[in-house]
């Protein structure tokens, strides 16, 4: 019952959000005015048009991926045992970004390769990072802050490597400088389009293995005990985080912060069992994309902030925050 | 019945168990014991299969228990393993249904017998009403009470517990082993556990298995196996057995004891 109500208020949440991102904006467009532009287009109607053609794909592209972010860090943190851990503190966001940038800047790729360059990245930053920890002796656990420094360490020289090879081409480098900065933008519903079968397989995938992931949250020899092959579970889980975390990636850039905060928002209400947590933290962080999304084109206006600029922002904020919280206050009490 | 033969198990270099062939009998609550590191918890992970041995083996009903599948085993099984993780936000209820997955599987949806199942696994520790309480912000009594439900839940013939009294006060210490020696003698269950405590293990157990440096010393019932030669061989301690009231009771001589006025 009450995580029935929990469900309900993200999802009206979800709604609100959503109704309020194709309403506001730098003309806005009253609300009996965007659903009679969702459910009776007039051609003549100019706010109709910018409803459906600018305003719906940034929308669409916001829900797909905050969803598929907030689900992945949901995971991570579950699978980890890592409070920090998310598709951006793990390298996977970065990773993404460097393989999409050189299927485009060395091989020249069409669109489709492109996120197969954006995969073969995730998997690559991903495995990076966790080699880096392997190496700087993290050892057995993975919940102590060594793994996210590695993911870091990681994510920064991926950063600088894509950085590097957008210098190599000026003409195609104002292009994607916005890209990189993690920009929800309707050019990119080309891309959406391509790749949100990601994003669901991602999902499907993951809430099958929910109940084993959650177990897995109790310790692995736990978990095996009770029945769970851990180890191609874990495998099957990962994969799917970065499957849809790189999709995300390859449509507008790397977006931090939504995987790491919205499952520590979501937690308090419905608990830490994936199966409850990963639908309401999709739709939790499909929401925050879009209010974001909102917040960036309007708080300064006349500038438009890119989404992803003004999420690392606050982003950075709450990463501190809860390192503070989970790490240094819980040190300094012993 | 669950025994090993010829088990040796290196964890890193260290050679933990080495040559042990224990036998474990159905319908029996059987204690290990022994001194710290003597192996008593890697021998509790060997049986369960999640740590592998380097030679020897160990069966179930005469099946290795290397070649059974995960869910196979979690519904012949269960194991309380010394320290218990929990994620912050998960309640009780959470954590007893978890226990079904064993039966349930990936796809499976849990029953109205397994709801009663879960149910009752909270009665039995006194933990009924407590399922929305978030597993955290328990009592440390509590909290292991939880995890128990948990075991119970998974409601196999075979339970697995390394050290579930440790951090419990003497109430719950003796009102845990009061409920995992009725399931042995009313629910027909085979009880394994590692246990510190050789007056527990006197008071509670059928059979003892004595370990030394990894090593059977001696396996047998409580009474005959734990006298004071074989207590102080594996313990390296003086003792004196005393009948008191019927039930035979150790008394470790340390020392330098304060002496009785």
């Amino acid at each position: 019952m009450r995580y029935a109500k929990v469900s309900g208020a993200a999802l009206l949440l979800l709604l609100v959000a959503a109704l309020g991102n194709l309403g506001i904006g730098a003309s806005p467009i009253p609300l009996p005015e965007v659903l009679r532009a969702l459910f009776s287009f007039d051609l003549d109607s100019l706010d109709h048009y910018v409803v459906l053609s600018q305003r719906l794909p940034r929308a669409l592209i916001a829900i797909y991926v905050g969803a598929v972010l907030a689900a992945g860090g949901a995971v991570m943190q579950g699978v980890t045992g890592n409070p920090l851990a998310s598709p951006s503190t793990l390298g996977v966001s970065a990773g993404a970004m460097l393989g999409m940038l050189l299927s485009v800047f060395v091989l020249d790729a069409a669109l489709p390769m492109q996120g197969f360059g954006a995969l073969s990245g995730g998997f690559a930053g991903f495995a990076l990072t966790l080699a880096v920890a392997r190496l700087t002796g993290l050892g057995p656990d993975p919940r102590g802050l060594p793994l996210i420094l590695s993911g870091a360490l990681t994510g920064m020289l991926l950063a600088g490597l894509a950085g590097a090879l957008l210098l190599t081409d000026p003409e195609r480098r104002a292009e994607y400088l916005g890209w990189l900065a993690g920009n929800i933008n309707h050019y990119y519903v080309d891309r959406l389009a391509l790749f949100w079968p990601f994003g669901l397989v991602s999902f499907a995938v993951l809430m099958a293995l929910a109940r084993p992931l959650t177990l897995i949250g109790l310790g692995r020899e736990r978990a095996e005990t009770m029945g769970v092959a851990t180890r191609p579970v874990m495998r099957l889980a990962l994969s799917a985080v970065v499957l849809g975390a790189s999709s995300a990636t390859a449509i507008c850039g790397p977006v931090g912060f939504v995987g790491l905060v919205v499952p520590h928002l979501v937690r308090p209400f419905t608990g830490a069992h994936l199966g409850r947590l990963l639908p309401v933290s999709a739709m939790a962080g499909a929401a925050l994309l879009l209010l974001s999304d909102v917040l960036a084109r309007r708080a300064f206006m006349p500038f438009t902030l890119h989404t992803g600029v003004l999420l690392e922002l606050v982003g950075g904020i709450c990463f501190g925050v809860l390192v503070y919280r989970l790490y240094l206050r819980v040190e300094a009490r012993r | 019945m669950l025994r090993t033969e010829t088990l040796s198990c290196r964890l890193g270099r260290s050679l933990i168990l080495g040559d042990v062939s224990a036998r474990f009998a159905a319908g029996r609550f059987t204690a290990l014991v022994g001194a710290n590191g003597s192996g008593k918890s890697t021998l509790l992970r060997c049986l369960m299969g999640i740590v592998a041995p380097e030679t020897g083996q160990v069966l179930l009903d005469d099946r290795p228990v290397a070649g059974m599948r995960r869910r196979a085993l979690a519904r012949r099984m269960s194991y309380l393993p010394q320290a218990n993780v929990c994620p912050d936000h998960m309640t009780v209820g959470e954590l007893v249904e978890l226990a079904g997955f064993g039966r349930t599987g990936l796809f499976g949806s849990v029953s109205g017998a397994e709801r009663e199942t879960f149910r009752h696994a909270l009665q039995t520790v006194g933990l009924e009403g407590a399922e929305r309480q978030r597993v955290s912000q328990l009592s440390g009594g509590q909290r292991q009470r939880a995890f128990i439900a948990m075991v119970l839940a998974q409601d196999t013939p075979l339970l697995l517990m390394d050290e579930p009294v440790n951090h419990l006060d003497l109430r719950y210490q003796y009102a845990v082993l009061d409920l995992v020696r009725s399931l042995v003698t009313d629910h027909g269950k085979t009880l394994i556990m590692v246990l510190h405590d050789l007056n527990l293990a006197l008071a509670y157990a059928d059979d003892v298995v004595l370990l030394k440096e990894g090593r059977v010393l001696a396996q047998g019932q409580a009474r005959e196996v734990l006298d004071a030669p074989r207590v102080a061989e594996g313990f390296g301690i003086e003792t004196r057995m005393r009948e008191i009231e019927g039930r035979t009771v150790c008394l470790p001589r340390g020392a330098r004891m304060v002496d009785l006025p």
